[in-house]
């Protein structure tokens, strides 16, 4: 008999914590009629991409970054905090306060928009070390704009 | 009220009475920043920075002495006044009879606060209070000249504020004014314009003119046909033989003519020895009529029919006992017409034709001539003889004829 509690007791609950981010729930997304995307993030962020590639040739090959998260239906909230929180790491001191600016405004902005449960903050916060060059930051920051995109054609066709 | 333009400024609803807040902080919707301090100007306290998120709500606090007087929580974006439009300028178009009105903003070349509605305003400068507004998001306006009056005195100004699409706000303040003068009428015209509207009236007045001088003699007869005279008609139909051939129905046309009455139809002896002997006098119209009824080659013989006693006194008659052509020659003899004037000989012989009796040419009996008013019933016999018969038994049957229907009528 004590043999077998053994196994419900340490075979289980991994179980249970694998299986759960199936049932995790999402991120409500504030701004979807997109006002406030088109009036303010998304001008920092074509902001961004001109600064950057003024300032740097990427190549043709996407840079890894990212790949494990995309902006798949019924995820956009959790793929844009995660993004968001990732603009963060590419502030830098040696950037122009322009440049730091408008990464603080689309990272901020967008967090300031969704509306998401504390679970999501403690895992996005065991998030590893990334690559912060400034292509990695443009790839990013594209597809941040493809997922608003995505959110607000959704909500439009609704 | 808050103006927020790149920078944030803090008006004390109190009007600066006394000692104000020695620190007012905004809170929230800031970049990487918890907080910022308001700078003290005058009676003013404002913020200059780039540090606005502008997404999101902000507290600000005014703090008298450490403690918290009042907070107001706000939406930075709602509160945004524009700055002020200039280079206002309005320049007049000759071609299009308008006024081109075109301003300057700041706001064009700014990132955020883009889109605005503007509000130009004009009036004629000696009207006071008396202002015409435009509302428009473009920066450039028409005024058309027709709707200002002429050599008159305008200014112009113009405002703005946000387009309320995101931003939303107050109205800046107006731009400096812009005085302009409207062209008078000039009296003169273009004198091309002049001379084609002259020629243009005097054309119409004299097609006028025409039009009334010509309505009943040519005009009026196409557009409104009179129906014919049947009178006339006839007198037209009949067709005149000789240029002195009177045809008239009108019986006053042959009072010159004398007219006999017809006694009777000698005997048919007589009448062949006076035309042997005797060599009448023949019209061509009597000639045709008498053709008319019969045939050509027939005729000398059928003259057996004629009174020898009309034509026994003067005629010659040759010809009716002879060949046509003897005929021909006196019926070209009219050196011995009779007393009967040139155009009133015709008319006994067309008479003559139409005579059935002697009864109605009493009442126009002038003197006796040669060339009674005899019957030539000189038909053929076959269509002669109802004729003989009738004016040998009704001599006082009426004289019917056209002129009688003239009478008549």
């Amino acid at each position: 008999m004590f043999h077998v509690s053994f196994r419900y007791i340490f075979g289980i609950p991994p179980l249970i914590l694998v299986l759960l981010p199936v049932t995790s729930s999402d991120c409500d997304i504030e701004g979807k009629d997109g006002r406030e995307y088109q009036h303010v993030l998304m001008i920092s962020i074509n902001d961004l991409d001109t600064m950057i590639k003024n300032r740097t040739n990427c190549p043709n090959n996407e840079p890894k970054v990212f790949k494990k998260h995309a902006c798949d239906d019924n995820k956009e909230g959790v793929f844009l905090y995660r993004a968001a929180r990732k603009l963060k790491q590419f502030v830098k001191v040696n950037n122009s306060e322009d440049f730091n600016l408008h990464l603080s405004r689309v990272s901020q902005g967008t967090l300031q928009l969704l509306n998401c449960t504390p679970k999501e903050d403690n895992k996005s916060v065991k998030e590893q070390r990334k690559q912060k060059s400034l292509c990695s930051l443009g790839i990013l920051l594209q597809k941040i704009k493809t997922c608003w995109n995505k959110i607000l054609r959704g909500s439009k066709e609704h | 009220m808050l103006q927020i333009t790149q920078d944030l400024i803090w008006t004390p609803g109190w009007n600066g009475v006394g000692e104000l807040a020695t620190c007012s902080v905004i809170f929230g919707a800031l970049l990487n920043v918890k907080c910022l301090t308001f700078d003290k100007l005058q009676e003013m306290y404002f913020i200059k920075t780039k540090k606005f998120l502008l997404i999101g709500d902000s507290e600000i606090h005014v703090k008298l002495g450490g403690k918290n007087i009042t907070s107001k929580k706000l939406n930075i974006v709602e509160i945004v006044k524009p700055e002020a439009p200039f280079d206002i300028r309005v320049i007049y178009r000759k071609g299009a009879n308008d006024f081109l009105v075109t301003f300057n903003t700041s706001h064009s070349q700014k990132k955020y606060v883009k889109e605005l509605m503007h509000e130009v305003a004009y009036r004629q400068e000696k009207n006071e209070n008396d202002w015409m507004h435009v509302n428009l998001s473009s920066t450039k306006l028409t005024l058309l000249q027709r709707k200002l009056q002429p050599d008159a005195m305008y200014e112009i100004k113009v405002r703005s504020i946000p387009n309320a699409n995101y931003f939303q706000g107050f109205w800046s303040e107006w731009s400096p004014t812009f005085h302009f003068r409207t062209p008078e009428i000039t009296g003169r015209m273009d004198p091309v314009l002049l001379t084609i509207s002259i020629l243009s009236f005097f054309s119409v007045a004299l097609m006028v003119i025409l039009a009334c001088a010509l309505w009943k003699k040519r005009i009026k007869p196409i557009v409104w046909p009179s129906l014919p005279d049947h009178k006339k008609t006839l007198e037209q139909l009949c067709k005149k033989p000789k240029k002195n051939l009177n045809v008239s129905f009108n019986p006053e046309s042959f009072l010159d003519c004398q007219i006999h009455k017809v006694d009777g139809i000698q005997a048919r002896d007589e009448a062949e020895s006076f035309l042997q002997d005797t060599s009448s006098q023949l019209d061509e119209s009597e000639k045709r009529r008498l053709g008319g009824g019969m045939q050509g080659p027939t005729w000398p013989s059928e003259h057996a029919a004629i009174t020898p006693k009309a034509f026994r006194e003067d005629l010659p008659f040759g010809c009716l006992a002879g060949s046509i052509s003897m005929c021909e020659a006196l019926v070209q003899s009219s050196s011995r017409s009779p007393d009967c004037r040139e155009g009133g000989k015709n008319g006994p012989h067309v008479y003559q034709g139409l005579l059935l009796g002697p009864g109605t040419t009493n009442s126009t009996v002038p003197t006796p001539s040669p060339f009674q008013s005899g019957i030539l019933t000189l038909s053929p016999t076959a269509q002669g003889q109802p004729v003989l018969t009738s004016l040998g038994s009704s001599q006082e049957e009426a004289y019917v004829t056209m002129s009688s229907f003239y009478q008549n009528q």
